[in-house]
């Protein structure tokens, strides 16, 4: 079904286009002359729009030979700059434009790449019986990446969940689909042989890496404040500290969770050991062995951070967000926020 | 008087004596870790591994643990420390445990024992020990039949969950009563043992009904010409849309008025409304809409029933659990060394009739007699004993084990 040239040019990670670029047996020292400009200009054009846009563009109007061809040439141009920002970023964007094509494509396209290159687990299913479902797909397939979505859409207890099977929409389907496709092309990117390039397109990766760097410079996140401010502890962490130091139960998770915070925040290990002493089971020696372990001083080595808001949930720990909480997702997100807001 | 330890791991070392040779493997048990509590230091053993079930049989009938475990995950070197196993898979589990169900009867088993010498007593415990002036107790948790009755249930709502939701054959979800205080669930399946901790996540949430929105289940008001309607799920729906209709019908025919009114969140003339209509609620159930059938009772309402609906449908588990993908759990056949019975596995269609009192007795013969410091009424077996108090008693072994091992009794000399 996926065999025209528009279907590889639209997917190019998908085993007939790759067959196809293979099969035209090119050599990176060929691109820099002047016939394929066209393709290498694209590629570069492709890294830009991730940088600048976060989405790349169905370019079809050059036609679909060099739509196609440019795809493993911006591939082999994010891996040579070998930056974790913009791997991470030109994956993004170009799942983001898979995601739209697929939307528009007919559905029985999106299964054959859910199936032959994915090998999941997905029915189309008959419009008039299952209306407005239309498809249906493995819950174990579903949770490769609905984990990654945080809408509350997304969690499978709001889904229809029959016999093992999740009921999507086709935008649904469209977007887990294209999720899968990002982690593809970043696995791409990281295992793809490093190629010597010649000057003229060192040229050319010099000038995206400017870009980059502007880019960069842009969303540099200011470090963590040093002195804790206990008045900016999102409700859950508030909450765990008024049970450690009114002396009650707290269960492991939550101990996990408040030692943890503290500890990013910026908290003595010290002070903290001093805070446990209230609880009616303390054990010195134990405490200091766990707060070391989560502080990363013992055992692995590991610092830990605090759960997620999801997280928490899952344990029973939120004791239900307020108006800042809808905005994050993560603990520490609120605690720097709200002291942006208290400092202002 | 002798120390009961010692006599429990007698008795232990001639359970292994005698049964080791019965105890079951668990599948690919080359891939996994062992783990052992050593009966006299009460320490873990961990990281080991079998490469033949005679060597783990050999191995607990030399060193009699009071407690044996495997894991749930597979490992390319299971003897390795925790780092250097490389991971290679984990089967689903769950652990169901009335220390995460609160059950209206905590205070009749309430139970503490002193840290410091042998005294122990039914209720809350005492500020000083009365025998030796110490202040730190041990709160201790009695077996009660209410609460593994709860446990029951909530482990039969799981396997509906497992079997209807999420499609596995009743045949590959394993139920275990663990020995002690509730029930693990235990699925084995190819395909669910690669699923990360966030998908693993996400299967608790959706048994807890955690997250759940009730307007991503249809429930909602919707603008018609005619002025403003609420819909909502069927009773027939999949999934938790069904569990949310279900859930609700329910209330409305189970709850009297009281019941109805003491909702936080409804206001007592609803509840009434609720009440006086309930007969037309409950037939729309079947014609119509019955989320909009009754004018003054609005959106509000219906989410205060359905976030009720969600508690009783959902299963309380210990979330830890099904999360950690390095997870030990106890074998079938091993003594739970607080109890005294065994690990039992029982096929999730005789759930039902299974009786952990009687079915999971390891010390079938014999009678001992013991000093009791206190103790609940109990049940083992078909007897009913107790409640007894600085007593010495005859007592069936099942019953006297029992009684040892959690310390509220001594032998006798």
């Amino acid at each position: 079904m996926l065999v025209s040239k528009e279907d590889f040019a639209k997917y190019p990670f998908i085993i007939g286009a790759v067959d196809y670029v293979k099969r035209l047996d090119l050599k990176t020292d060929e691109l820099s002359q002047p016939e394929f400009s066209a393709i290498v200009t694209r590629a570069e054009a492709r890294i830009e729009e991730a940088l600048l846009d976060g989405i790349i563009k169905w370019e079809s109007r050059l036609g679909y030979d060099i739509e196609l061809l440019s795809y493993p040439v911006a591939i082999i141009f994010v891996s040579n700059i070998a930056d974790n920002y913009l791997k991470k970023r030109y994956a993004l964007a170009e799942s983001k434009r898979i995601q739209a094509l697929l939307k528009e494509d007919v559905d029985e396209k999106l299964t054959e790449i859910a199936i032959s290159i994915f090998g999941w687990k997905v029915k189309r299913l008959p419009l008039e019986i299952y209306q407005p479902f239309d498809f249906s797909l493995s819950f174990i397939d579903y949770l490769r990446n609905a984990p990654n979505f945080h809408d509350f859409r997304w969690k499978l207890v709001n889904k229809h969940l029959i016999n093992g099977e999740v009921f999507l929409q086709k935008d649904e389907f469209s977007r887990l689909i294209s999720e899968e496709v990002r982690k593809h092309i970043e696995n791409t990117i990281n295992t793809s042989p490093k190629v010597e390039l010649n000057p003229l397109l060192l040229q050319r990766i010099e000038h995206i890496k400017q870009r980059l760097n502007i880019r960069k410079e842009r969303i540099r996140i200011k470090e963590q404040p040093r002195n804790i401010i206990s008045a900016a502890y999102p409700p859950c962490i508030k909450n765990l500290y008024d049970y450690l130091i009114s002396g009650q139960h707290i269960s492991h998770v939550g101990r996990f969770t408040l030692t943890s915070f503290l500890l990013n925040a910026g908290m003595k290990i010290e002070k903290l050991i001093k805070l446990y002493t209230p609880i009616s089971d303390f054990n010195q020696r134990l405490t200091r062995y766990q707060v070391e372990h989560i502080a990363g001083v013992r055992g692995s080595g590991t610092k830990y951070t605090p759960p997620s808001c999801e997280t928490l949930k899952t344990h029973r720990l939120c004791p239900g967000p307020d108006e800042l909480c809808s905005r994050i997702k993560h603990p520490l997100a609120y605690y720097r926020r709200k002291i942006r807001m208290i400092k202002k | 008087m002798k120390n009961p330890r010692k006599f429990i791991i007698q008795k232990f070392t001639e359970y292994y004596r005698d049964n080791a040779n019965k105890i079951p493997l668990p599948t690919s048990y080359k891939k996994r870790e062992f783990g052992f509590i050593l009966s006299d230091k009460g320490i873990m053993l961990r990281h080991k591994a079998f490469s033949e079930p005679r060597f783990f049989r050999d191995f607990i009938k030399l060193i009699t643990p009071s407690d044996v475990y495997h894991s749930a995950a597979y490992y390319k070197h299971p003897s390795r420390e925790m780092g250097k196993k490389e991971w290679i898979g984990a089967d689903l589990i769950f652990d169901i445990d009335f220390d995460h169900i609160s059950t209206p009867c905590t205070e009749e088993h309430e139970y503490w024992t002193c840290e410091l010498c042998d005294q122990a007593g039914v209720g809350k415990q005492p500020s000083v020990c009365s025998q030796c002036g110490g202040s730190k107790f041990k709160m201790v948790a009695w077996l009660c039949e209410t609460c593994l009755e709860t446990a029951k249930s909530e482990a039969l709502k799981l396997i509906e969950f497992l079997v209807n939701d999420f499609g596995f054959p009743p045949q590959d979800v394993e139920v275990c009563f663990s020995g002690h205080r509730g029930y693990h669930i235990h699925v084995e399946r190819d395909e669910i043992k690669q699923l990360d901790q966030d998908a693993r996540k996400e299967i608790v949430d959706y048994v807890q009904g955690t997250g759940l929105k009730v307007s991503l289940h249809g429930l909602m008001p919707v603008s018609r010409k005619t002025g403003q309607k609420i819909i909502g799920p069927d009773l027939n729906d999949p999934g938790w849309s069904g569990k949310i209709a279900r859930g609700v019908y329910d209330i409305i025919v189970t709850y009297n008025l009281q019941q109805l009114k003491e909702i936080n969140g409804i206001n007592k003339n609803i509840a009434s409304l609720i009440f006086l209509q309930r007969e037309k609620i409950l037939k729309t159930w079947n014609t119509g809409n019955p989320w909009g059938s009754i004018k003054g009772i609005g959106i509000k309402t219906w989410e205060k029933l359905v976030e009720i609906s969600v508690v009783n449908q959902a299963v309380s588990i210990d979330t830890v659990v099904t999360i950690d993908i390095h997870r030990l759990i106890r074998m079938p056949l091993t003594l739970h060394g607080k109890t005294g019975l065994k690990v039992v596995s029982i096929p999730s269609k005789s759930l039902e009739r299974f009786d952990p009192l009687r079915d999971a007795v390891a010390f079938n013969e014999g009678t001992l007699k013991v000093y009791i410091l206190a103790a609940h009424r109990f049940r083992i077996g078909k007897e009913i004993y107790g409640p007894y108090e600085r007593e010495t008693v005859k007592l069936p072994m099942a019953a006297a084990i029992y009684l040892l091992c959690k310390r509220a009794a001594l032998l006798t000399d």
